[in-house]
């Protein structure tokens, strides 16, 4: 076998066990952002400087890394996909976009109302912020592009061209915003530097592990739902590829 | 050495399918004619052979080139008349060639040029923007490209469509010529007694699949 | 060399169409020509006000006409089926992206260039010693815009609705490009010195390499699958 092959067989293994332990994986999430939502907003005492309103931290942060998650998985999937033409690949490509949406316009709205306690404003033209504002706007035009072409195969290589090009443009996007802010005004308060006391920092750490864990539980249950549907209209046009079959007997 | 060499070709379109398991072979000089009801995937068997679309399943190799693994150099053996004229509306008659043909690495003299054009009966157009040519016109103008191209695969789809009973003749007599060269030449038609003229093979698509036919049953009712 | 010879076979069939017909780079001209004239109605300024909204002035305009301009590149090839010739002729892809590339740029900046004096008559500015340095930031942020929007060109043509998503998608990806030209035509206008704005010009560079080269790649995904 060779080792593209046995990639291949990775990835279909790697979903296949996402499958099965998805349920787990479900629980582990709840469990984990239980667990950082009580010692965040209850047990952690209040910050020094910005008082209660810290506590959308906890929130904001894990999701805010979630997405780049999603758009890392959505860059890498996409490579692979232009690279072997695996549906599968692809669904999850899909999958990690759509999941991305979600989790980049949530760490938009809390980054903004965040923002207006502490920055007085709801918006400022800060790097991170246009990023992630630069970031949804690709995630919903690659969305978009999705829906706007007939031919499946088409589809998925146009999109994949689309995410690898965004992938490549978003550093630079966040170096021209930092230098163009910093030149006109400093930024107003930056977290980093700022050192993490572990009551701060153990339910961040729970956090974002739960939120991972849910990105890759709604990632997993996703690619699951646009894979039977691919496997739907497959079926109704008559027709599944030996793969596709095989895949199929694997997953029921 | 096999001018087109068609393995089991399937192929599906938005999850139909609209080719199963299609294969045929043409060697130097033959001339195979592909007759089916419209929809039956004609045109799609010619744009997977054209390269211009890739098949969900199954192997092309054109002049002992495999279409997947070395596309540009199987690309250099055929030359494809489809229904769009891959015509620039501003440029003229002589620049559009000009331009084909260099995309194809060539650089045919001018008078080698009008030659073609007046063999298939334009040669007056010249120097005319091709916007103004009709659609038989343009259909003569393709031709005048395939014959400065000289390919060792030529597909022609519909090529009767829009020619009048002098252009008909001419395009069987361009073929004739190209099967003369050693060239196979495939096409699709729904002209039974004009292709008759010229074919060596013939097969008709239904129902997915390709049924070869012998050559004198052209005249009779297929489908 | 052949795969210079391609490139130089698309540029000279774009731009002797575009010579012939003028179609595209007239209604480029007066497209932007209508811009300036919603602005010069919209806004009346004195001249510090004119000084501190002229770069974000000339880059609405210029950015407006590009999308216009660069989302019809590949619309030509689509009106005889052209677009599926180049798919098939025996050549290398990423030489019929560099020779529209080249095309769009030739066409762009001839569009930019008539636009500069519309620009001083229209808000009487007074920049003619500092036309050369504007001229190179103007190349600098074309050829970006240019690279990401064949790419996009190649695509949207082949997709339902491409009027609308490719300025959709060419926007929010040419974010840079737009920053860093603005900012690098504030300091050319109000006549800084080179190091001040240096920094935009390296990065709008940055962009044109990294973006030229990761279309060029893409570009065979584009119009051969």
């Amino acid at each position: 076998m060779s080792p593209i092959e046995s990639l291949v067989t990775v990835m279909h293994k790697l979903i296949k066990i996402l499958r099965r332990f998805e349920e787990k994986i479900g629980f582990c999430a709840a469990l984990f952002i239980f667990a950082g939502l009580y010692m965040g907003l209850i047990a952690s005492p209040p910050d020094y400087y910005q008082g209660e309103v810290v506590r959308i931290m906890y929130v904001h942060v894990p999701f805010a890394k979630c997405a780049l998650l999603a758009y890392t998985t959505l860059f890498l999937g996409s490579l692979f996909y232009l690279w072997k033409k695996d549906p599968v690949v692809d669904n999850l490509c899909h999958a990690a976009a759509g999941v991305g949406v979600f989790f980049t316009l949530v760490a938009l709205v809390t980054g903004s109302i965040w923002a207006k306690p502490t920055w007085n404003t709801w918006w400022t033209w800060d790097p991170r912020l246009v990023s992630f504002a630069i970031l949804l706007l690709i995630l919903i035009g690659y969305v978009m592009l999705r829906a706007l072409i007939d031919d499946p195969r088409k589809e998925a290589t146009y999109a994949a061209v689309l995410a690898i090009i965004g992938f490549i443009d978003l550093p630079i996007v966040y170096f021209s915003v930092e230098w163009w802010r910093t030149l006109h005004q400093p930024m107003s308060i930056s977290v980093r530097g700022i050192s993490i006391s572990p009551e701060i920092r153990t339910p961040l750490i729970l956090m974002s592990i739960g939120m991972s864990l849910l990105f890759i539980y709604m990632l997993a249950i996703r690619t699951q739902m646009l894979y039977l549907r691919h496997l739907l209209e497959a079926k109704q046009g008559g027709l599944l590829s030996e793969p596709e079959r095989r895949l199929r007997d694997d997953l029921s | 050495m096999v001018s087109l060499l068609g393995y089991q070709i399937s192929h599906t379109y938005r999850y139909h399918k609209v080719l199963k398991d299609v294969s045929l072979t043409l060697n130097p000089g033959d001339c195979y004619v592909l007759f089916g009801p419209n929809g039956a995937g004609k045109t799609t068997l010619m744009k997977i052979l054209a390269t211009l679309l890739k098949p969900t399943s199954g192997t092309i190799e054109i002049m002992g080139k495999d279409t997947q693994q070395s596309r540009e150099e199987a690309r250099r053996y055929l030359f494809f008349i489809g229904h769009g004229t891959f015509l620039y509306d501003d440029l003229t008659v002589t620049e559009n060639i000009e331009f084909t043909m260099g995309l194809r690495g060539e650089t045919p003299s001018f008078s080698m040029i009008r030659d073609v054009l007046d063999r298939v009966g334009i040669g007056p157009f010249a120097l005319q923007k091709s916007r103004y040519l009709s659609a038989g016109m343009q259909r003569r103008l393709a031709l005048a490209k395939a014959l400065l191209a000289n390919p060792n695969l030529l597909l022609l789809d519909e090529p009767y469509v829009s020619l009048d009973e002098k252009g008909m003749e001419m395009m069987n007599d361009c073929i004739r010529e190209f099967l003369k060269k050693g060239t196979a030449v495939l096409m699709s038609s729904h002209d039974r007694a004009k292709a008759a003229e010229v074919a060596s093979h013939a097969g008709i698509l239904h129902n997915k699949t390709l049924r070869e036919i012998p050559v004198k049953e052209l005249g009779y009712a297929l489908f | 060399m052949p795969y210079f010879n391609i490139i130089k076979w698309i540029v000279w069939k774009d731009l002797l169409s575009e010579m012939r017909s003028r179609e595209n780079i007239s209604s480029l001209f007066f497209f932007a020509f209508n811009v300036i004239l919603i602005f010069s109605f919209s806004f009346s300024m004195d001249r510090d006000m004119t000084l501190a909204l002229m770069p974000g002035l000339i880059w609405v305009a210029f950015g407006f006409t590009s999308v216009l301009g660069l989302g019809k590149s590949f619309l030509s090839e689509t009106s005889n089926d052209c677009l599926s010739y180049l798919r098939i002729a025996p050549v290398p892809k990423g030489a019929i992206y560099l020779g529209k590339l080249i095309g769009n740029l030739c066409l762009m900046l001839m569009v930019e260039l008539i636009l500069v004096p519309l620009f001083i008559v229209f808000f009487n500015l007074d920049i003619l010693d500092k036309l050369l340095p504007l001229l190179f930031v103007m190349t600098a942020a074309t050829v970006g815009l240019c690279a990401l929007g064949t790419l996009f060109s190649a695509l949207t043509v082949q997709i339902r609705a491409r009027e609308v998503m490719f300025p959709l998608l060419l926007f929010p990806l040419a974010a840079p490009v737009f920053i860093s030209a603005v900012e690098s035509t504030q300091g050319v206008l109000s006549g800084d010195p080179f190091s001040f704005y240096r920094h935009w010009i390296e990065l709008l560079m940055i962009f044109d390499l990294v973006l030229t080269i990761a279309s060029f790649w893409m570009f065979e995904f584009i119009l051969d699958d």
